[in-house]
């Protein structure tokens, strides 16, 4: 598409989305006219509806949690397509109000500096030089799911649709570090980018990594998505990835490495994201004072695509499920499903393996009780043993989600 | 940290002028030729088989307010630049409690420019818009009887 059909696209996505916005009773979003199309999320307690929007640049279809910064979530039927969610499709989380919408790719440059023997400012042109590698990963935020929290916290209210899995293009950060020499004594690596909070004094959005984990060789800054270039929603035109790790790591529009030689201690590591430091990051409703640690490693999850919450088929003895599912911080070693409740599981077949980081497929039949509702589950357990739990954890930061889900089907 | 060049708006305003003549349409019956100058691809980089283009996009405004009710316009006057008011309009139904904290939190924390008399009218319109939920004014709200704890957390 050249620019000038870009700019009508653009023209023309607005009209949309300003005549396509109103959302029924709840009244959470602007615009004239009926809602043509609404989500229901079925958060308990609500409010649930959401208009799905096609007015952001670079995406199709999404479900429109907040305009303004953008929060985008995947409908959940994306991921019955494929393992690898389509650049268009991919959620968008932004902290802050101030995002370049105009980046120079000619101009770009990427700082290194700190605690290095040489400090660096690297051109795109350079970064493409650079040895390359390609990994599939999973970029699931902190919060995915917080809607579904009982009691309910306050956030993002995501259902499952705050994640993706991608083909991330890029060069390893442990690469750039070495290019830059780090200092001996250095301890974290924080990471800086370009949006801006609105206001003067807010906390400017970073995070870091230990020097360790900052030079494992999987930890890389991605410039390619699925064969294409970032959308700027998602970061263009470099972010930092993570894989195993919650994207709150994924710093995006990635322009400042800086290498510390003591503990990162600002605000988005040392307040926000963090988790109780108890087994599954759980709590009790209302408990205080407990020891916390900021976020980090993924945990193993799977959801049913194939078939979405309430929906009606026709009674058979044995159903075909199928669904994606991950393993957090380590490969997907099976998938089970249950029909009644968790009380008998059956195996699922695996789709093809693209890394011990991505979406795995997953594909069963299953045995149908009797006629009515029907509950229907998947549990995941990871290559390094841990499988999903029934209960749901309890935090007041709505963050890692990962009990068995259940989907209620009417087989009639 | 630095903000990005602006070369590529010279794109932009390329673009915008082919819209403008597009727009206003050719000066007379005769044919004019169309190979407007913003077929020409953005500037960017290559290396290794790999592009980036410079790019530039246009994000929707939202100009959504919050309905009315007590000191709504106290809340449009202080919770409409920073996010829109979708964000507090989608939450679920929260204690005035927890509404202060999170009041309090924006304005402490996140530096929004709200003077300190207008936080308790603030957190009064949004316990009290929160309080509808579960009384079947919203869509499908059930109601939640038990007690919330107060979230201070910094959620994402």
């Amino acid at each position: 598409m050249d620019r000038f059909d870009t700019l009508l696209a653009h023209a023309t996505s607005r009209r949309r989305l300003l005549g396509g916005i109103g959302i029924g009773s709840a009244a959470a979003f602007a615009g004239p006219g009926l809602a043509e199309t609404l989500a229901n999320l079925a958060l308990p307690g609500g409010p649930s509806e959401r208009p799905i929007t096609n007015a952001f640049p670079g995406k199709g279809s999404m479900i429109l949690q907040r305009i303004h910064p953008p929060l985008l979530e995947t409908p959940i039927e994306v991921f019955d397509q494929d393992v690898f969610t389509p650049n268009d499709r991919f959620f968008v989380r932004w902290h802050w109000a101030e995002i370049p919408t105009s980046i120079d790719a000619t101009t770009y440059r990427l700082t290194v500096r700190g605690h290095v023997a040489r400090q660096l400012s690297i051109s795109l042109e350079e970064l493409l030089r650079l040895p390359r590698v390609e990994m599939a990963a999973v970029n699931q935020c902190s919060g995915n799911s917080r809607g579904l929290f009982e009691p309910r916290v306050p956030g993002a209210q995501w259902r499952h649709g705050a994640m993706g899995n991608a083909k991330w293009l890029g060069v390893r950060l442990r690469d750039l570090l070495d290019l830059a020499g780090i200092k001996p004594g250095a301890v974290t690596v924080r990471f800086g980018a370009l949006d801006q909070p609105v206001v003067a004094g807010a906390p400017d959005f970073g995070k870091s990594l230990g020097i360790d984990h900052a030079r494992d060789g999987d930890v890389m800054i991605a410039f390619g998505m699925n064969g294409e270039q970032l959308p700027l929603l998602n970061g263009f035109p470099i972010r930092l990835i993570v894989p195993g790790w919650y994207s709150t790591y994924w710093v995006k529009m990635l322009n400042d490495i800086e290498v510390l030689p003591g503990p990162d201690d600002e605000y988005w590591m040392a307040k926000a994201y963090k988790v109780p430091a108890t087994p599954g990051a759980n709590v009790a409703p209302g408990a205080k004072n407990y020891p916390a640690v900021p976020i980090s490693r993924m945990v193993p999850r799977s959801w049913i695509t194939s078939l979405s919450e309430d929906q009606t088929i026709a009674f058979e003895a044995a159903i075909p499920l199928g669904g994606i599912a991950m393993g957090g911080d380590a490969g997907v070693a099976r998938v089970d499903v249950s029909a009644d409740g968790g009380h008998t599981w059956y195996k699922s077949v695996l789709g093809p393996d693209q890394g011990k980081y991505s979406f795995r497929r997953w594909d069963a039949r299953v045995p149908l009780p009797r006629r009515g509702r029907v509950a229907l589950m998947s549990r995941c357990t990871s290559t390094s043993g841990v499988t999903q739990p029934m209960k749901p954890i309890w935090n007041p930061g709505g963050f890692m989600r990962a009990n068995v889900e259940t989907t209620h089907i009417i087989a009639a | 940290m630095t903000t990005p060049s602006f070369g590529t708006l010279s794109f932009g305003i390329v673009g915008l002028a082919a819209l403008v003549l597009v727009a206003i349409g050719p000066p007379g019956p005769r044919p004019v030729r169309t190979d407007p100058v913003a077929a020409s691809p953005p500037p960017g980089v290559s290396a290794g088989g790999f592009t980036i283009s410079s790019t530039s996009v246009d994000l929707p405004i939202d100009d959504g307010v919050y309905p009315d009710g007590p000191h709504a316009d106290v809340i449009n006057a202080n919770c409409t630049s920073c996010h829109s008011a979708s964000m507090a309009l989608t939450q679920p139904r929260l204690s005035a409690e927890q509404w202060m904290a999170i009041v309090k939190k924006m304005r402490e924390t996140y530096k929004a420019p709200v003077v300190e008399t207008d936080v308790p009218a603030i957190a009064a319109y949004l316990t009290a818009m929160s309080g509808r939920l579960g009384r079947g004014s919203l869509d499908d709200a059930s109601g939640h009887t038990s007690s919330q704890p107060a979230g201070k957390d910094v959620t994402g």
